[in-house]
């Protein structure tokens, strides 16, 4: 069970119930992950109107809190007051408080993180955070893990590759077979995107394709989305 | 593995053959493509056609190279003699081969004379000729003599850059296979197994190619004296792994010469085009150096590639890339030490004596992966990119939660991406469940290419064949005004005649690119 020091100062356990007593144990061993009412209820076989009520007085005691599930917006789950909510709960540090993912922040730390990377020319996860550090426009420092997040991020949304160095040439600065990012071609300024040959007609992004045949009701002569193609 | 045709690969070849050449043609094509190798009473049987009309059909097909024949022996029953019949097996590519037929044009046009591309068109119309047959489309407004020798000629040129060879074996004998089933059935149950070590288009078309040192040889029925000398020159120089000793036989057999049946050499075409691409690729995701580099190690290793599906090349001296490079404009510029930062680039591999190599099926790879990757953004968006490309990097499967924190995805649209690339066929999905307290039920996600990569091939051909199809409907609509005089078009005429210009411009070319497209994911 629980293996969490037990805050001495606020819990007077004479003055709660035996069934109050019961959940608030089963609570406090769940710590940072809570536990949802409905569970509560199948594993205590407590009735449900006891539980409310009992949550319900500890919550009043400020015993226990509740908090949204990110997985389930629905389901409040119940956490001892002594503990934050563990990602699993929250969805991580990158969700605010609603358990909505925080993008508008996210996309900026990639602008920057995008920016320091194009001076750096070709860059390492550390000199990224460090160039991020120095830049001091955050309100808080990020660690080189957080920064990894965000650089690995972008190189899936391929703005970044990702390389190992050699040593040698452009890596000259960077030791020998550590992972390092440099912009991706597809972000200079001066180049369209290369759109795939498959991306560039109706039938490579068509949601009916596999309703489409020859002399079909839908077909290619007919098709809605090549007449819009084709309108010049 | 060759592996069978799909859905719509049969229906887009079908189409091809039926616009070539006619529905009667397209028939037998088509019955030939879904049952596999069949006699010709079989097919007369499938098709309901007249006996001689199938006849022609298969005429056709092999005189354009997209039927071959063999002949089988069946093992004959208790008491019973051994039988030989002759089946017929539609070649898939080469019937795909004909919507790239311009491409072929243009690389010869760019490297060999006018006369060159005249007689590789007229190949390309006749699918296969003698050298009497070349020398008599010539004569056609010309003089006997010079027609002759420079049909020779220009058929050297051609053979030498080989773009040009002989026919197969017009029936080539297959030994009867060791397990049960007939050929004709082999094909389609191939589909299922995957562990058949070669179809029987592989075999076949084995036993079919004329020997390495034949495919590419010249024997000339030397008539006169002064170009006997010139041919002469000329058997060395094709003939290259011939010994001289060879050379005395051959002339006995030359008047045999005139009557070799040549054909296009679909392979060097394919070599070139896989080669283009690779370079096309580096330069779209590297830089102009790299594709410099990479271009000159494939131009020089080319002719020793055995195969068009080369995985890695063959090692070559520094000293060796860097002369090719110098051959080029734009490798003019390029220091020995740029050469080697961009083979670096490259990602080759440094051998001892400083000679680097390359994994070309890396750089297809990625090229499939970026084709795939731009569908899943224009169809699904950002997140879905994100989540496709993480995943198809990863190569494992994953869970949702993982999914979700890694590709910044919010995990309430996270599993709604999800669900939609797998209902598409873009993801394979497993349904773990935890028996625990609480049962708990994980989602594991995954990129499988082994499945997904013929599923996108298909609708390729798909998109091709409705390509194909427009085209033809926006010609036929217009079909009056395309034929209107010029001096008649004017006002709105005009302007719906530029109108159907452009749209015949935009449908074609987008079919050119996505052909190569086909050639990345079935050739290559």
């Amino acid at each position: 069970m629980s293996k969490r020091k037990r805050p001495d100062s606020n819990v007077p356990s004479q003055s709660m119930t035996d069934q109050e007593k019961i959940l608030y144990n089963l609570i406090q061993s769940k710590q940072g992950l809570g536990i949802w009412s409905r569970d509560m209820k199948r594993e205590t076989n407590l009735p449900d109107n006891v539980v409310d009520k009992s949550l319900k007085s500890l919550l009043g005691k400020g015993l226990i809190k509740d908090v949204v599930n990110v997985q389930f917006k629905g389901r409040k789950h119940y956490l001892a007051s002594e503990f934050e909510p563990s990602p699993e709960i929250t969805g991580g540090k990158w969700y605010d408080d609603q358990g909505r993912l925080d993008s508008e922040f996210i996309n900026f730390l990639k602008d920057q993180c995008l920016k320091h990377i194009r001076n750096l020319k070709i860059a390492t996860v550390d000199m990224v955070a460090d160039a991020i550090q120095r830049s001091r426009v955050l309100k808080r420092d990020y660690s080189s893990q957080e920064i990894g997040e965000i650089v690995r991020a972008l190189v899936l949304d391929d703005h970044v590759i990702e390389m190992r160095s050699n040593g040698v040439g452009e890596f000259a600065s960077i030791p020998t077979g550590r992972m390092c990012y440099k912009c991706s071609r597809s972000l200079d300024a001066a180049k369209e995107p290369r759109v795939g040959a498959m991306a560039s007609i109706p039938c490579g992004v068509c949601p009916r394709i596999a309703h489409c045949t020859p002399g079909g009701i839908i077909s290619p002569t007919t098709c809605e989305y090549y007449t819009k193609w084709l309108d010049f | 593995m060759v592996s069978p045709p799909s859905q719509y690969g049969i229906k887009y070849a079908v189409h091809i053959v039926s616009s070539h050449f006619g529905d009667l043609v397209a028939k037998v094509c088509e019955c030939l493509l879904r049952r596999g190798a069949l006699t010709h009473q079989n097919i007369v049987r499938f098709t309901e056609m007249s006996a001689s009309q199938v006849k022609n059909c298969l005429l056709v097909l092999i005189q354009q190279n997209c039927v071959q024949a063999f002949s089988v022996e069946h093992p004959g029953g208790v008491g019973d003699a051994s039988r030989r019949s002759t089946e017929y097996m539609a070649l898939f590519d080469n019937i795909i081969h004909r919507m790239r037929l311009p491409k072929f044009v243009a690389v010869v046009s760019q490297e060999l004379d006018k006369e060159c591309v005249e007689l590789f068109q007229g190949l390309l119309q006749h699918g296969r000729l003698t050298l009497e047959k070349m020398i008599d489309r010539a004569k056609s407004g010309r003089e006997d003599c010079t027609a002759q020798d420079a049909t020779r000629e220009t058929l050297f040129k051609l053979v030498n850059a080989r773009f040009v060879e002989h026919c197969p074996d017009p029936e080539p004998h297959l030994s009867p296979p060791s397990e049960e089933g007939a050929p004709a059935r082999k094909r389609t149950k191939s589909s299922k197994v995957a562990a058949e070590p070669e179809t029987l288009e592989e075999r076949v078309l084995a036993a079919a190619a004329p020997m390495e040192a034949k495919r590419f040889l010249i024997m000339f029925d030397t008539a006169t004296e002064e170009d006997g000398q010139k041919m002469g020159d000329s058997f060395l120089g094709v003939g290259e792994k011939r010994k001289s000793d060879a050379l005395e036989s051959d002339k006995e057999l030359g008047s045999e010469g005139d009557r070799v049946l040549w054909r296009v050499n679909v392979q060097e075409f394919m070599h070139r085009f896989r080669h283009k691409a690779c370079v096309e690729n580096v330069r779209e995701r590297l830089d102009g150096g790299a594709a410099v580099a990479l271009s000159a190690m494939l131009e020089t290793s080319r002719s020793m590639e055995k195969k068009v599906k080369t995985d890695i090349s063959v090692p070559l001296s520094i000293n060796t890339i860097y002369e090719e490079v110098m051959k080029g404009e734009a490798g003019r510029a390029m220091t020995l030490d740029h050469l080697r930062a961009s083979l670096v680039m490259l990602g080759c591999e440094r051998g001892a004596d400083e000679s680097y190599k390359i994994d070309l099926k890396n750089i297809i790879e990625q090229a499939q992966n970026e084709e795939v990757e731009s569908v899943v953004l224009k169809k699904y968006g950002q997140n879905a990119y994100r989540i496709f490309r993480l995943l198809s990097k990863a190569n494992r499967l994953l869970e949702t939660d993982k999914i979700s924190d890694t590709a910044f995805v919010d995990k309430k649209e996270t599993p709604k991406i999800l669900f939609r690339l797998w209902k598409d066929q873009f993801l394979h999905m497993e349904k773990v469940v935890v028996t625990g307290p609480r049962q708990t039920q994980f989602l594991l996600w995954k990129v499988n290419k082994s499945t997904l990569w013929p599923h996108v091939l298909d609708e390729m051909y798909h998109a091709a064949l409705n390509l194909n199809l427009r085209v033809a409907y926006e010609l036929e609509k217009e079909n009056e005004l395309l034929n209107l005089p010029i001096e008649k078009r004017s006002g709105p005429l005009e302007k719906r005649y530029n109108r159907i210009r452009t749209v015949r411009l935009l449908l074609e070319s987008s079919l050119m690119k996505l052909d190569d497209a086909i050639m990345l994911f079935h050739n290559f």
